[in-house]
């Protein structure tokens, strides 16, 4: 029942989706609502959401088919899924965003290197073929002595391009609330819970419902989200408070935006109520080590991170670099506040749910949650 | 190959500021039917002053001002700065330090300046090089204005340019941070690294599309012609015929209309400013006006402790 919901909502997410990506590829970039001064808008958020999923997903399927952490077994290929299907659809959300989709090999072929965007595209294609290559080899009957260093230098690489993302914020000094440094060591942690949450749909919702290793699997992965609930509010504490601390400072202005500004109840609501705080209650419970429940949670952390990334583009961007620019020239995108369009939305709706009806086709088509016997015994060859 | 129009100095008098408008308008149409029967691609490049070339026009416009001079004709700061940028083409590329300086007291504000920068580079709605921010001082019954425009500053040390992954936005050979058109691929990075949200995206938007009444329009294919025309920045020619090819998708910029510099002519901020309040010029002379001005003790550059280090100063 529950699957068949995701599917209806993943197909009629896909159709609205249609829509928007007819309209950006025949209007262009006309129908959007991000601007020259926001330049960022909801599908860099988006991009930067399902980026973190799979890096995260990634670093979750190290436990089976790396560390051989017994109580993983088995869960490897599901998270190695989770990333394959998120990773694209971060990809398409951030090339949608770009003025000339179609020059995206200037990349590759004439990248400026010390560019943390290119550095981030460079890193993002070899982490992509990582994923494919580690699954593909989870696959094979016989484990394959290439899998473990491929999932170690797969493993760097998540790393790396989570805390990629927060640099490609930090390196502008001209934002006060994105150049600090510890933003980039903040968005590993970030990425990690994205795909802790991720595991708690796949175990809870898909999982198998007799393998007696799920409920151990389930309070473990309860107990580590707890924990990386906790260490993110300790840094969502460290920037508000060291941010108002200042009253006067330009960051203020970014966390007041957060906290009061027009979109203040996302904060509240979505990304500390449903996506932190109703999380650690239920997972403290007995209750939330239950599949459903679980499940659930996941679903909220994740709802919660995906405003947190919007609340880390809109507002910074959201605040003149001069004082009166807002006002001295008018015309079409040329604002400092930003909700997005409803092309925005449909391309969102499209690319959010593609990626679910990838994920939940991956669970009904491949046998993600089993491993050759082979490896019960830790043979390898 | 095509030429620039060569575009007259605005004289001093109001009649004369008048009739340069008039010619000024009068140029432009010229221009754009002149661009537009020509096969325009973007790579093509308009031609520039060659050093013999400078030096010729120098010699004759010192003459002029000597003449001037002696017959008691007041010589306008535009002649003064116009001359002093054809000495500096005849020196190495190298040699010279283009800066723009803004006396802020002298600003009244007309936005002159941006409407001539958007007529110069046929700016498309929603595009702006050069806005005049607006300040309000004191509280009433003692409140003043200040006007401050707001060009490119071409920061010795920009931001910008490195984070730009395909480096399509790059300080060029004349000190200018150029964006070449058919390299950017539209990522807007480099807005969100400008200090002075000095850079803007080109939507692709006209001013007749859509335009309920453009279509009974007088003169509505020549407006739409008008719009499709080619501009010169960076000293290429540039058509805006596509929504899907460049310049729509990219970030835009000011940059210190270097297409007319090297031809000899003041950028057209500069010759549009009714106050006198926009000079241009190369630093690295001595005896240029904005060599003057720069060491003047109320000085100052926008933003100064990000460490950009802008070539445009302003006279408080």
């Amino acid at each position: 029942m529950l699957k068949r919901l995701l599917y209806i909502a993943g197909i009629l997410g896909l159709l609205i989706g249609l829509w928007g990506l007819y309209d950006r590829l025949v209007y262009g970039h006309m129908h959007a609502n991000y601007g020259s001064y926001v330049v960022w808008g909801l599908w860099v958020a988006l991009y930067m959401f399902f980026a973190g999923v799979a890096t995260g997903s990634f670093m979750l399927a190290t436990l089976d088919l790396l560390f051989d952490l017994p109580l993983f077994r088995g869960s490897g290929r599901m998270a190695l899924w989770g990333a394959l299907v998120t990773l694209p659809a971060g990809l398409a959300a951030i090339g949608l965003d770009l003025g000339h989709m179609s020059r995206i090999w200037k990349v590759y072929l004439q990248p400026h290197f010390g560019s943390v965007m290119a550095q981030l595209v460079w890193g993002y294609t070899i982490f992509l073929g990582i994923i494919i290559i580690s699954l593909w080899l989870s696959f094979q009957p016989q484990r394959s002595r290439w899998l473990k260093p491929i999932m170690a230098v797969g493993l760097i690489l998540a790393i790396f391009l989570s805390g990629g993302i927060g640099a490609l914020l930090g390196v502008n000094q001209n934002r006060v609330s994105w150049h600090v440094s510890n933003l980039p060591t903040q968005f590993p942690v970030f990425n990690l819970t994205s795909g802790v949450a991720l595991m708690l749909i796949a175990i809870g919702w898909f999982g198998p419902q007799h393998d007696p290793r799920r409920t151990q699997q389930l309070r473990v992965l309860s107990l580590a989200m707890i924990v990386l609930l906790l260490v993110k509010g300790y840094y969502l504490w460290s920037d508000v408070s060291q941010a108002l601390y200042q009253n006067s400072s330009h960051g203020a202005a970014a966390i007041n935006l957060v906290l009061f500004g027009p979109y203040g109840w996302a904060f509240w609501l979505l990304q500390l109520g449903i996506g932190m705080l109703l999380p650690l209650i239920i997972l403290t419970m007995p209750i939330g080590k239950q599949g459903f429940a679980a499940g659930l949670m996941g679903l909220c952390i994740l709802i919660g991170l995906a405003v947190a990334r919007a609340n880390i583009i809109f507002p910074a961007l959201s605040l003149p670099e001069l004082q009166g620019l807002g006002e001295a020239f008018h015309g079409p995108h040329l604002s400092f506040t930003y909700s997005p369009s409803l092309m925005e939305w449909a391309v969102t709706a499209g690319i959010v749910g593609a990626a679910t009806i990838g994920f939940l086709v991956g669970t009904d088509r491949l046998p993600l949650f089993t491993r050759p016997t082979t490896e019960a015994t830790g043979t390898a060859d | 190959m095509s030429r620039q129009p060569t575009i007259p100095l605005i004289p001093v008098s109001r009649r004369g500021f008048l009739g340069a408008l008039v010619a000024g308008a009068g140029a432009l149409a010229v221009a754009s039917v002149a661009s537009s029967a020509i096969t325009e691609k973007p790579t093509d490049t308009i031609d520039m002053l060659t050093p013999e070339e400078a030096l010729a026009a120098y010699e004759a416009e010192i003459a002029r001002l000597r003449a001037a001079r002696i017959s008691g004709t007041p010589i306008d700061q535009l002649e003064r700065m116009r001359t002093d940028l054809l000495r500096a083409l005849t020196k190495p590329v190298t040699e010279r330090r283009w800066v723009m300086v803004i006396d802020l007291r002298a600003c009244v504000g007309c936005h002159g300046c941006t409407i001539a920068c958007v007529a110069e580079n046929k700016l498309p709605p929603g595009v702006v090089y050069r806005p005049v921010i607006e300040e309000e001082i004191g509280r009433y019954p003692n409140v003043s204005r200040r006007f401050i425009p707001r060009p490119c500053m071409q920061c010795d040390n920009p931001p910008c340019t490195g984070v730009c992954p395909v480096s399509a936005t790059f300080t060029n050979e004349h000190g200018v941070v150029e964006v070449n058109y058919e390299q950017c691929i539209g990522c807007r990075a480099c807005i969100a690294a400008c200090p002075y949200g000095a850079r803007t995206f080109d939507f692709g938007y006209t001013y007749t599309a859509n335009t309920p009444s453009a279509a009974m329009m007088l003169g509505a294919e020549q407006a739409v012609s008008y719009e499709q025309t080619s501009t010169f920045e960076y000293s290429k020619v540039h058509a805006r015929r596509d929504l899907h090819d460049s310049p729509v998708g990219n970030v835009r910029k000011c940059h210190f209309c270097m297409h007319r510099v090297l031809n000899g002519q003041l950028p057209a901020c500069v010759t549009t400013c009714i106050g006198r309040a926009t000079f241009f010029g190369d630093a690295n002379d001595p005896e240029s006006l904005v060599s003057e001005l720069i060491a003047r003790p109320n000085v100052m550059r926008l933003k100064e402790e990000l460490g950009t280090e802008p070539r445009v100063y302003y006279l408080q």
